[in-house]
């Protein structure tokens, strides 16, 4: 009985391990097959000829460079004021002083059940703000993630009470708690939540795909989709000069959006599973 | 009264909250004006407040043609597909990896069955295509050289619900397993000790004192799901599917087709009008589930 058990759960575990893996093995070992090879033999496991092809016709013109400076921008100043702003933001929810935080915590949820309505926010971007093709698009709509947002809450209600009343007493206002004492403690919280927000905007494309229509402004993900939707790509191949891209660019393409993530995966993994388990304790 | 009081009295905390206030009411609340456009038609120029009123035409237009019926459908049942093997795979991970006694190689799973969550829509797209492109994909392959008949899977309507919803859990149910790993770490190790001295096994262990343990957790994710039923997923579905008209009949759901109202045909209003006939199904889904968990279950209640 035990060994059927065992049986059941390593095969359950090792089979979905290894679906997990080989989708992203299929996508960087065939980025480095040629395009003949490709052409021939579709995808394989293990390409027939290899070659850097792919990769040497990508970063020959600026696009890439481009539009990776794009991503990296909106990413960093994204996290970075989203951070800050988040904090404070959640900072009041959680403050046992604050007699309105219950109103404040529903304002926070109820965008979050009800969406907030596409035509209204195109407009609001395009048409009242003008942020069409520029990086604000990108970065303002998401500086306040109701989620990460009751992670801080969360870890704030577990903090004592008692630092607030002794920094109060020896004089110090609520700015200076909250930057000068809380900001501090959170640190750990900051770290994890931030690389939340890195994700989202790294891997975000539904605000570039309805604001961002200038290639030169085009973050890694939109470039991506213009490579891999065959019609948008006659249309960038003309900025290339060259002939429509093929499998192989996509490949490639695909590696360079999601290198660094990778790289980086097994040093902030425990970050989001730290995230998570707040999150899930809170309920 | 008491409100500026309050906020008066607490002004140095009040004023912490002031940019993400903003940020909430601009790209949260300011965007339900376009509400309005349902019952307008839209001028550019006019914008959404000297745009015409022309009453419930936009509502008339969409409900005259049988596609929102599709739409509807489509969001529905691929959301409860999604929704149903997501939770289930997840539960079935968490409480397989718990048994894993081997601490290293839990991590080591763990770490693998997360990775796709770390990865954007668009590039899972390119890794479906790869494995079922026509003469290209490995899954063709393999049908070829196991002598079975190949499929020209991106023309076949019917197949698609099974291969998102497998998409989907591939996707999120390591993300999931994390989130019910945290809810077993929670339980007493008491229970599984007076467990083992009366002679249960493993297997017992695990249905009969983990899995109900479990019960509250399950049944908030599958709530928040459900509250969110009539939003299909557009980042998924949209960066799988694209333009493939073929595929509609199975895979368009409420939230691509309104994009396309706006994108592609320019419709404002009857973009307005769909998402507005979303956000009052999606409230009164709320609003029933609610009432029927505070009737089994009531502390699980939402609010």
């Amino acid at each position: 009985m035990e060994k059927i058990l065992n049986f059941i759960i390593y095969s359950f575990l090792g089979l979905f391990a290894i679906g997990s893996l080989l989708p992203f093995w299929m996508v960087l070992i065939n980025s480095f097959a040629t395009e003949s090879s490709l052409i021939q033999d579709g995808f394989q496991l293990w390409p027939s000829e290899f070659g850097l092809g792919a990769y040497r016709f990508l970063l020959k013109g600026h696009q890439v460079l481009n539009s990776y400076g794009i991503t990296l921008i909106v990413t960093i100043a994204g996290t970075a004021v989203a951070l800050w702003v988040t904090a404070a933001f959640a900072y009041v929810l959680a403050h046992p002083k604050i007699k309105y935080n219950n109103l404040l915590s529903m304002m926070t949820y109820i965008p979050m059940v009800f969406g907030t309505g596409l035509v209204g926010f195109y407009l609001l971007i395009v048409n009242w703000l003008n942020l069409k093709d520029t990086v604000w698009a990108l970065i303002l709509p998401y500086l306040v993630n109701p989620f990460l947002a009751f992670i801080f809450v969360a870890f704030y209600r577990t903090l004592p009470y008692e630092i607030n009343e002794s920094a109060t007493v020896d004089g110090a206002n609520e700015w200076r708690i909250f930057f000068q004492i809380v900001r501090p403690i959170v640190t750990p919280v900051m770290v994890t939540v931030g690389l939340f927000y890195a994700l989202q905007y790294w891997n975000d494309w539904w605000l570039g795909l309805l604001f961002i229509d200038k290639s030169e402004m085009y973050p890694l993900q939109i470039l991506l989709r213009q490579l891999l939707g065959s019609a948008d790509a006659l249309k960038l191949s003309a900025t290339y000069g060259i002939s429509p891209p093929s499998t192989g660019i996509k490949l490639a393409m695909v590696i360079i959006t999601i290198g660094p993530i990778i790289f980086a995966y097994p040093f902030i993994q425990k970050y989001f599973v730290k995230g998570l388990t707040i999150g899930a304790v809170k309920g | 009264m008491s409100l500026i009081r309050e906020i008066y009295k607490h002004r140095y905390i009040y004023s912490l909250a002031i940019p993400g206030l903003l940020i909430l009411f601009v790209f949260s609340y300011l965007p339900l004006a376009g509400h309005l456009l349902a019952f307008k038609s839209f001028e550019h120029d006019k914008g959404i407040w000297g745009s015409p009123w022309v009453g419930f035409d936009n509502f008339r237009f969409f409900f005259g043609n049988p596609d929102w019926i599709h739409i509807t459908w489509n969001t529905v049942y691929l959301n409860s597909l999604f929704l149903i093997a997501e939770i289930g795979i997840a539960t079935l991970m968490a409480l397989f990896l718990n048994e894993v006694r081997h601490v290293l190689f839990k991590r080591f799973l763990q770490s693998v069955v997360f990775l796709p969550y770390f990865i954007s829509w668009l590039v899972v797209s390119l890794m479906v295509f790869g494995l079922l492109s026509n003469s290209d994909g490995m899954v063709n392959h393999f049908l070829a050289k196991s002598g079975i008949e190949q499929m020209d899977w991106y023309q076949t309507p019917w197949i698609w619900p099974i291969i998102l919803t497998v998409t989907r859990a591939w996707k999120s149910a390591g993300y999931l397993s994390i989130i019910l790993l945290a809810a077993i770490t929670g339980i007493s190790g008491e229970y599984y000790e007076s467990a083992k001295i009366d002679g249960a096994t493993r297997l017992q262990q695990m249905t009969k004192i983990t899995l109900p343990l479990l019960r509250p957790t399950i049944i908030v994710l599958t709530l928040l799901g459900i509250g969110r039923i009539f939003y299909g997923d557009f980042g998924m579905i949209y960066a799988i599917i694209q333009d493939n008209g073929v595929l509609f009949s199975t895979t368009d759901v409420i939230d691509t087709y309104s994009y396309r109202a706006l994108r592609q045909l320019g419709d404002f209003s009857m973009s307005s009008a769909i998402v507005l006939y979303q956000s009052i199904m999606g409230l009164v889904t709320i609003l029933i589930f609610n009432t029927v968990v505070r009737k089994i279950d009531n502390d699980s209640r939402l609010f």
